[in-house]
């Protein structure tokens, strides 16, 4: 029997993908003169909203998980409170770039192709297996290279989707080619039945370690972790700037889900031969996100580094491999989702009305436009970890949870991961701090006015959004922490 | 009267709220002074009714209000106070009070600087009165932001690099002080069977904690408390930060938050880990008196009038630190004291440093001389708080020193004579600064024909001061009788009643 609970949201969010073309035609045919943009976004933030809506309904009801179809796909409280997370950033994405891409072509794709990436994400979340996870990755990926593509007449975004391209496909065939190695071991393709036959005892360890690395590096490209990071900073700045937002919150949270479903249910049992290793890589990660950051002059290859840094601090999750630490990791992925992609939103309101990417743009801007300066500075001091914000809170689980389980025997050197995060943290505020000292201490530019900004409502809706998120978050954490923590308790049901 | 109120909740809310009043009023500089004046207006008056309701002799946490917060966590929004935080709550609302009033003449962004003295006075404010660690670093981390911006915007020529140095300084302190905490939850989680940020639920188990375990978890909460002091040698951001910071901004920088980190000490250091704390001691002392003297040592060499009021305080903060460092009754209650005493004390000085920049149009000593002629009032304010600084009898500054130095006595024997030259060290530079600058022929350096005295708003500050300077100086068992009894209850608890 097919039980179609288990595939609900995506299906409803694909209907819709799939109709905006035709709302968009109809739009041109019979409302000349009608932002075919705006009614599209409109439509496609009414599907975005009932698949989130039937994602909370599964949470708040506190359902048990219903497989598909024997068991490619699952939802329970982990897939559905990513696809939340996931939709949450769709909702703002869309919202924001109803206005940002008016003047461009063929509006209605765009929307078809974000949700449709949407959904290869939400897929990636229900998968149980390495090849419906694959499937999703792929449906992310090949939406994402057409989005960053998007204005094909900007030299540098067709530069940047060529380089997206080129490593994406490197990265699907480094996973395909780890994932058929798997399975020519343990003659399965689900993550449950790899974890069983997988052990530290099974027969041809060497193909095992070759197959984890490959995988680990397929998914590293995904996630950008060092060394496969040097795409990330070209294809963020290149990108347009609400599909930047989408990458950084969105598909590369996707990466995150498919290397927790890979490492901590399907390679669970040999966990010592890549628990240090993670977390090697994740302390490189965050350090070289870090220090790169602190010398960029542009606000998008800024960001982009920062987010090298924080998909280092997720990592830490991976390494420590406890419930806690899921939650923890899920809890930085739900704030970073908000507060990167709100920052990223910001950049593209303030593209909107000529201020441009290089961080000198932003001097002086809490005068030209205080809500998105202060949105902004609420944004840096987020990813900063400064109290009483969001990224603070996921933070300050995230980094408790190497000191938890330093306590056990043989683990007392993650004690160091919690260390090198917090030095990063502080590292971190410098470029952070800065960009706020530029919006309220400096002056602006000689040459640019210092009258009030005019910006457009749904972008300023959007990082509304955000900031409301990011405040919200931080200051009452209960809910969205014991949804996380549901969540890893139904990861590792 | 104040038995069903939320009291403590009121300190930290009034002023939040009149900061969002203040950031609003953009369009009415007036306003917003008002605003800010009137919403720090009201956590003194009610601190005062507190200190009045207070009970004495208990010594326990009062107006104590908890309510769950995180429950996921066991994260708890618990307040209270006991002797020794509702001195420090006095001192905070009444700093920060007059400070607002001094900032009258602020006309830059005036709204957003009136409403960052109100955030930076509910930070200070949430420090002295949470019983939670969660909260407690939450309130911890909440003061950077504020006092930034105040040196940031408001601040002198190398503003930029200075509010940049502190802020980073601190934050590096503060995160490795956070480390410390996680590790106390955990340890104290398997201790207690359930998970807490309860500060005196998990000092209740400190017995059962490791001796390696404490030595280590004590290094990493005692780091982020010393450089807060700030203690030598990890002292340099406050120099920097004293000198760029506006006038206020070192009142509230000297007088309050210099005081959170000897207060974690206290509050947390001591009776969580009581075993390190015996262990540091020898530690304590070290950082003590070479903070004691080499704070006065480079007091002697500055030109700066304000440079050399900011290592004056690294000194005076050491006496606190060696009061601390005694582990018994009468050096911490002293120490309390002293915190209390320097708070008053340097927030003259730190006035009379802004209004000699100000009037006068430089700092540098060396430029300076016989303005006593020109500015007769600020003269006599200035020696007031020199005086009251190096220890003269009948001032408060006198008590606290001395009674740190009778528990050090009692403690240590002879190696008092030690941190003791500074009281002469300290004479030294204050008696040369006051002949630099108030004594001597008029200088020709500055444009002397425009110097005016004090204006309403300086002399009303600096007359309140002075006054409580001397009324506690005379009258010191009004400030002990809150103190002695707390202290007495943490070191029965940690020391076995030493």
């Amino acid at each position: 029997m097919i039980d179609i609970q288990a595939i609900r949201p995506e299906v409803i969010l694909a209907l819709f993908a799939i109709l905006v073309p035709a709302v968009g035609l109809l739009v041109a045919r019979f409302f000349k003169g009608t932002s075919i943009s705006k009614v599209c976004a409109a439509f496609s933030l009414v599907g975005v909203g009932l698949a989130f809506l039937d994602a909370f309904m599964f949470v708040y009801n506190n359902d048990a998980g219903v497989y598909f179809v024997g068991g490619l796909l699952k939802l329970d409280q982990f897939s559905s409170l990513f696809m939340m997370i996931f939709l949450g950033v769709a909702f703002y994405v869309i919202l924001a770039s109803a206005r940002f891409i008016q003047e461009d072509k063929h509006q209605p794709e765009f929307y078809s192709l974000i949700m449709i990436a949407t959904v290869g994400m939400m897929v990636v979340a229900s998968s149980t297996d390495l090849i419906t996870m694959f499937v999703g990755i792929e449906m992310t990926s090949i939406s994402s290279y057409a989005l960053v593509a998007f204005r094909k007449r900007d030299a540098k975004g067709a530069e940047s989707a060529v380089k997206y391209f080129i490593i994406g496909g490197l990265s699907s065939g480094l996973t395909l080619f780890g994932i058929s190695l798997l399975y020519g071991v343990a003659h399965t393709t689900s993550f449950a039945g790899i974890g069983q036959v997988v052990t530290m005892n099974s027969p041809m360890q060497s193909v095992i370690f070759l197959a984890l690395a490959l995988t680990v590096a397929g998914l590293g490209f995904k996630v950008a972790i060092v060394p496969f990071h040097m795409w990330a900073p070209d294809v963020y700045e290149g990108a347009p700037t609400t599909v930047t937002a989408m990458l950084a919150a969105g598909s590369k949270k996707m990466g995150f889900v498919a290397l927790f479903k890979l490492l901590l249910i399907g390679l669970f049992a040999i966990r010592a031969n890549w628990e240090m290793m993670i977390g090697i890589v994740a302390i490189v990660t965050m350090t070289v996100g870090n220090l790169a950051a602190i010398s960029q002059t542009n606000i998008k290859r800024m960001l982009a580094y920062s987010s090298i840094a924080q998909a280092g601090y997720i990592l830490i999750s991976v390494a420590v491999g406890t419930q806690y630490a899921l939650s923890a990791g899920i809890m930085q992925i739900m704030t970073h989702a908000f507060m990167k992609g709100g920052a990223f939103i910001i950049v593209a309101t303030l593209a909107t009305v000529a201020v441009g990417e290089s961080i000198n743009n932003y001097k002086g801007l809490a005068k030209r436009a205080p809500f998105i300066a202060f949105g902004m500075m609420i944004m840096m001091f987020s990813l900063a970890g400064i109290p009483p914000l969001a990224g603070f809170f996921s933070k300050f689980v995230l980094f408790s949870s190497p000191i938890q389980q330093s306590a056990v025997a043989g683990s007392e050197w993650m004690v160091w991961l919690a260390v090198a995060g917090i030095i990063n943290s502080a590292i971190s505020l410098y470029y952070y701090l800065r960009i706020v000292k530029y919006m309220y201490v400096d002056e602006p530019e000689e040459g640019t006015s210092t009258e009030k900004l005019k910006l457009p409502k749904s972008m300023v809706a959007a990082v509304a959004i955000c900031v409301f998120m990011v405040i919200l978050i931080g200051v009452w954490p209960d809910p969205f922490f014991n949804a996380a923590k549901q969540a890893a308790a139904a990861f590792f049901a | 009267m104040l038995e069903n109120v939320p009291v403590i909740t009121l300190l930290i809310l009034i002023p939040l709220i009149g900061a969002m009043i203040a950031f609003l009023l953009g369009k009415h500089p007036k306003a917003s002074k008002i605003v800010a004046l009137v919403f720090s207006a009201i956590p003194l008056a009610i601190s005062v009714i507190l200190l009045s309701e207070f009970s004495l002799n208990i010594g326990t946490f009062q107006y104590v209000e908890s309510y769950s917060w995180i429950s996921s966590l066991g994260i708890s929004y618990t307040v209270g106070a006991d002797g020794i935080s509702i001195v420090m709550v006095f001192l905070t609302a009444l700093l920060s009070f007059l400070a607002i009033l001094f900032s009258w003449d602020v006309e830059e962004r005036t709204h957003q600087y009136m409403g960052l003295m109100l955030v930076l006075e509910v930070g200070v404010m949430g420090v002295f009165t949470s019983m939670d660690y969660f909260l407690f670093y939450v309130f911890w981390e909440v003061v950077l932001i504020p006092m930034y911006f105040l040196i940031a915007v408001w601040g002198g020529p190398r503003r930029s690099y200075a509010s940049i140095k502190f802020f980073i300084y601190t934050h590096i302190a503060s995160l490795v002080m956070l480390l410390g905490i996680l590790a106390l939850y955990f340890e104290a989680e398997s201790h207690l069977g359930y998970a807490t940020f309860n500060m005196q639920a998990i000092a209740s188990v400190s017995g059962q904690f490791g001796q390696l375990f404490q030595i280590v978890v004590f290094g990493a909460l005692f780091f982020g408390f010393i450089v807060k002091m700030p203690m030598v040698p990890f002292h340099t951001w406050l120099p920097d930060a004293h000198v760029e910071a506006p006038t206020a901004g070192s009142v509230l920088l000297a007088g309050l938050l210099l005081k959170m980190g000897a207060y974690g000490i206290i509050r947390i250091c001591l009776p969580t880990l009581p075993y390190a704390a015996n262990q540091y001691q020898i530690v304590m002392i070290i950082i003590a008196i070479v903070s004691i003297l080499y704070g006065a040592v480079m007091c002697l060499a500055q030109k700066d009038l304000k440079k050399m009021v900011a290592y004056s305080s690294i000194s005076h903060m050491g006496i606190v630190m060696l009061g601390i460092a005694t582990l018994g009754q009468l050096g911490i209650t002293a120490a309390v004291f002293q915190m209390f005493a320097h708070g008053l004390i340097t927030a003259v000085l730190f006035m009379i440093c802004g209004i000699v920049g100000h009037h006068v149009g430089t700092r540098n000593m060396p430029r300076l001389g016989g303005l006593a002629a020109k500015m007769p009032y600020m003269a006599v304010f200035m020696m007031i708080g020199f005086m009251a600084s190096l220890g003269l009898p009948g001032m408060v500054g006198f008590l606290a020193e001395f009674s740190v130095f009778t528990a050090t006595f009692e403690a240590f024997g002879w190696l008092l004579l030690l941190p003791i030259i500074s009281v002469a060290l300290t004479a030294a530079y204050y008696i040369w600064a006051m002949q630099k600058t108030l004594f001597g022929p008029l200088t020709k350096e500055v444009d002397v024909e425009h110097i005016h005295d004090l204006t309403w708003f300086e002399a009303a500050p600096l007359v309140v001061l002075t006054g409580l300077i001397v009324l506690f100086g005379m009258l010191p068992g009004l400030i002990f009788d809150y103190i002695t009894p707390s202290v007495k209850l943490l070191t029965a608890v940690v020391f076995g009643g030493a």
